[in-house]
């Protein structure tokens, strides 16, 4: 039953940092593309 | 005061209170100069820790630490486009509740106290594996004394660890005891060590794609499960529950997520980008992104790569047993090319590791007493902490307390770099996570203005969901979460401080709520807080040309007596001002108004009004934030359009450096502006009188005499007889001009040395010259320049 509970937790986890991981990488994405648009002068538009 | 009738609503105090910190606004590129030198600084460790910690694939890891930084600088982004107020606590406890903002600031002061430990041992490490280095190159070209060889039983040597502990104690206490003066801080000497740096990372990088070039290079492991090799420490708990090789393969993820809990130091120092946020000049938000881009590329290059490097240029067989400390110097002995000049540029990366390193130490100390300096102001921690050094009014008792606890953590750690990068992760980790979940939940609760959002988000029925500040929030929770589990010595460490200081923060809070009651209810019947967002003479309702009066320690207010003696209220305001100081790094957010006007500067403005009221004459007051006093002092005077400022004698400094002080951030307002006079009252009564900004000079009577020979001369000549002495004074001056602007420079320049030389330095009248001192019981009909109602473009009359 421990055993299980650590699994559990392990998993919950792991799936948090993937999930995060991904979001973070279109957040990585999404702000470099502005990040870009304001190094190459272009307005930016503020969500 | 406590013991007075409250007065009506009419017949209090008021007060101005300027919220808008008076600052001397940067560059976006000096701001992340700023913010590169405590970030850059962890490249020096970050890669040798996380090697020993999970094996050859750590560079893997820094990178993706470094990439993620990209989406955590995001966050800070946005919370410095919210127009909050108070401070780190005041934030979290309006997102989280007063617990968390306790344990959250806790944290927060893990990271800061742990920053000074890490840094000094660090730096040690790199100048004691020089020495020893050169000791050994020394002794094979047989330099090192017979006697030298035998005392030491071979090459001499220092103990490594031992030495580094001595230093890092060296430059703790060095810091300690200029914070404790109040030293200021400039970015001009950030941006000199980041250019330093820049010259380093650029020669390392080329010079590492040569030796990649010429040498080849050791292939760094992916970063898969099977490709982890954990060490016992850093498995932490984890090591008595699983056999340690089949953790990673066990759970797969799990190997990659306790590995990146492993690397996340890499990223430490990102939350100073918070803290120059408020020193961007305008267009803010565009240069505050153009800042985070700078760092989070410079950070990228500099840890990311160097990280990568290491591993591929430095053999195995030395890495970690001998450069796991200063991976960096290890990458400069294994440069292709001769040992000498490899020497050469290891002592360069000595240097810019000492400069950058020994910067953030004092980064420490300075971003804990902000912080203690915030939660006091808050009640959260007891007032006796805050109260001013009697010499130079610094807040020498957190400044005291926090170096305390760097010096204990430094002899603790016996010099061992693994272990306090592994605690300082733990205050790294959860101060970034507290900071992620207090954005997230502001997101729903706080409806004012905000510049900017981390990306992406989406509206589902209504309700905006922020995918991108969870998402950050999720890696950081995950990562957070595994490294209790993983780093046991931080994890044991980082909880005993937090409840320690969750405990005193606690305790000084339930004490002070009473106290803060009163005080709160004494100020809202004695004074009446006027808050403006800039200094305007309109808000205070005084004229131009009145007295500025900065006041600091209520105990030495007699520059104030000596004002209200001498001055008449019926031509001249006067006004008392107070600077509300808060130093580099510690402006993560404004301050609110009740901050800003604390009960130190209630005790300071009540004294102020009764030596008032002892002459029968009315004062405005005025507070203001700043990050330096003499900045704020010439900003307001040029605000106020206010003909003398009266001060008191400095505890620190002379009357003509004080003069010089004040000139000098008089220089860095922008035109146009007025001159004005600067009086200094001594305590004995002596007052010396100064002209600020570009005046007529002091003349000697021998130049006097020159000049009235020179126009009878001139005037004998035909047709020349209406000539006047300015006339003279213009032609030799046009004439001087255009021979320094041309081939006689180098002449003039010679001979002003040569003059400078024998007249004795006086680089203080450049910028102020001194025009008067009055000894006490002079009449003021004797010494009109040191009466402050004198026309400040000529307090003596005949000066020229």
């Amino acid at each position: 039953m421990g055993m299980l509970l650590v699994i559990v937790f392990v998993r919950i986890l792991e799936s948090m940092f993937v999930v995060g991981a991904i979001g973070s990488f279109v957040v990585l994405v999404l702000s470099g593309i502005e990040d870009l648009q304001l190094l190459f002068g272009r307005e930016e538009k503020n969500s | 005061m406590a013991s007075s009738p409250p007065l009506s609503p009419s017949n209090r105090v008021r007060i101005v209170v300027a919220t808008s910190v008076m600052l001397t606004f940067i560059s976006y590129w000096r701001a992340a100069a700023i913010v590169l030198n405590d970030l850059a600084s962890s490249a020096f460790y970050a890669c040798g820790i996380a090697e020993q910690a999970v094996g050859k694939s750590a560079p893997w890891f820094i990178v993706g630490v470094m990439l993620f930084s990209f989406a955590v600088r995001a966050v800070y982004v946005e919370s410095c486009s919210m127009f909050v107020r108070g401070g780190v606590y005041r934030v979290v406890k309006e997102a989280l509740g007063g617990t968390l903002a306790k344990l959250s600031v806790s944290a927060l002061m893990f990271d800061y106290i742990l920053t000074g430990p890490i840094s000094g041992v660090s730096a040690g490490q790199y100048i004691v594996g020089l020495i020893n280095e050169t000791f050994v190159t020394a002794d094979q070209h047989g330099w090192i004394p017979r006697a030298l060889h035998n005392l030491y039983n071979g090459t001499p040597h220092f103990n490594v660890d031992l030495t580094s502990v001595v230093f890092a104690l060296a430059v703790t206490i060095y810091y300690w005891w200029e914070n404790t003066k109040g030293i200021q801080e400039s970015s001009e000497k950030a941006l000199r060590v980041m250019q330093i740096t820049t010259v380093m990372v650029v020669i390392l990088l080329g010079w590492s794609a040569l030796t990649l070039f010429k040498s080849g290079y050791n292939p760094v492991p992916l970063p898969t499960p099977a490709n982890l090799h954990f060490s016992k420490e850093s498995l932490g708990f984890l090591r008595h529950s699983f056999p340690e090789q089949s953790l990673a393969k066990m759970f797969g993820l799990l190997g990659i997520l306790i590995a990146f809990g492993h690397s996340v130091l890499a990223m430490s120092g990102e939350e100073s980008l918070a803290q120059v946020n408020r020193e961007l000049a305008h267009p803010k938000l565009k240069n505050l992104k153009k800042a985070a881009i700078v760092i989070a590329l410079y950070s990228f290059i500099f840890t990311g790569l160097s990280a990568l490097l290491s591993v591929m240029l430095i053999p195995d067989a030395v890495r970690v047993p001998v450069y796991k400390d200063n991976l960096i110097s290890g990458l400069a002995m294994y440069m292709w090319g001769p040992l000498i000049l490899r020497l050469i540029f290891r002592a360069f990366v000595v240097v810019v590791g000492f400069l950058i390193l020994s910067g953030a130490v004092n980064t420490a100390i300075i971003g804990s007493n902000g912080v203690l300096n915030r939660v006091s102001e808050d009640g959260v921690l007891a007032d006796w902490f805050r109260f001013p050094h009697r010499k130079y009014g610094t807040t020498s008792r957190i400044i005291n307390l926090v170096v305390i606890l760097q010096i204990i953590t430094i002899l603790a750690s016996r010099g061992d770099v693994y272990v306090l990068g592994e605690a300082y992760a733990f205050g790294v980790i959860w101060s970034f996570t507290f900071n992620s979940l207090s954005m997230l939940v502001l997101r729903f609760k706080y409806k004012g203005v905000r510049g900017w959002k981390v990306p992406p988000n989406i509206t589902i029925a209504g309700t905006e969901i922020p995918i991108g500040l969870l998402s950050v929030f999720l890696v950081l929770l995950a990562t957070a979460l595994v490294n209790l589990a993983t780093k046991s010595v931080a994890t044991v460490a980082g909880v005993s401080f937090s409840v320690v200081f969750f405990v005193i923060f606690t305790a000084s809070e339930h004490a002070n709520r009473k106290k803060y009651a009163l005080a709160k209810a004494q100020m809202k019947d004695h004074f009446q807080l006027l808050q403006s967002d800039t200094v305007e003479r309109d808000t205070l309702g005084i004229r131009r040309g009145n007295i500025l009066v900065p006041v600091r320690d209520y105990n030495t207010l007699t520059h104030l007596r000596w004002v209200l003696e001498h001055s008449d209220i019926r031509e001249q305001d006067v006004v008392v001002m107070t600077a509300r100081i808060s130093q580099f790094g510690t402006a993560a957010y404004g301050l609110a108004t009740e901050q800003i006007f604390s009960d130190y500067e209630q005790t300071l403005f009540t004294r102020a009004v009764s030596v008032a009221e002892s002459f029968g004459k009315k004062i405005s007051l005025l507070v203001v934030p700043a990050r330096d006093a003499w900045s704020a002092v010439a900003q307001t005077a040029h605000n106020l359009e206010s003909s003398t400022v009266v001060a008191g004698l400095s505890s620190k400094v002379t009357t003509a450096e004080q003069a010089f002080a004040l000139g000098s951030a008089w220089e860095a307002i922008p035109e146009p502006k007025q001159q004005f006079v600067l009086q200094i009252v001594q305590p004995e009564g002596v007052v010396d009188t100064f002209r600020i900004g570009p005046h007529t000079p002091t003349m000697k009577n021998e130049d006097v005499i020159l000049l009235h020979r020179l126009w009878l001369n001139v005037t004998r000549e035909p047709g020349l007889g209406q000539v006047h002495h300015h006339d003279i004074l213009t032609e030799a001056l046009t004439r001087f001009a255009r021979d320094y602007g041309a081939h006689e420079h180098d002449q003039i320049v010679k001979e002003l040395r040569r003059r400078s030389a024998n007249d004795g330095p006086m680089p203080l009248r450049r910028i102020a010259d001194q025009i008067d001192t009055v000894q006490p019981g002079q009449s003021r009909s004797d010494h009109e320049a040191g009466h402050p109602s004198q026309d400040p473009s000529d307090p003596k009359g005949n000066t020229s």
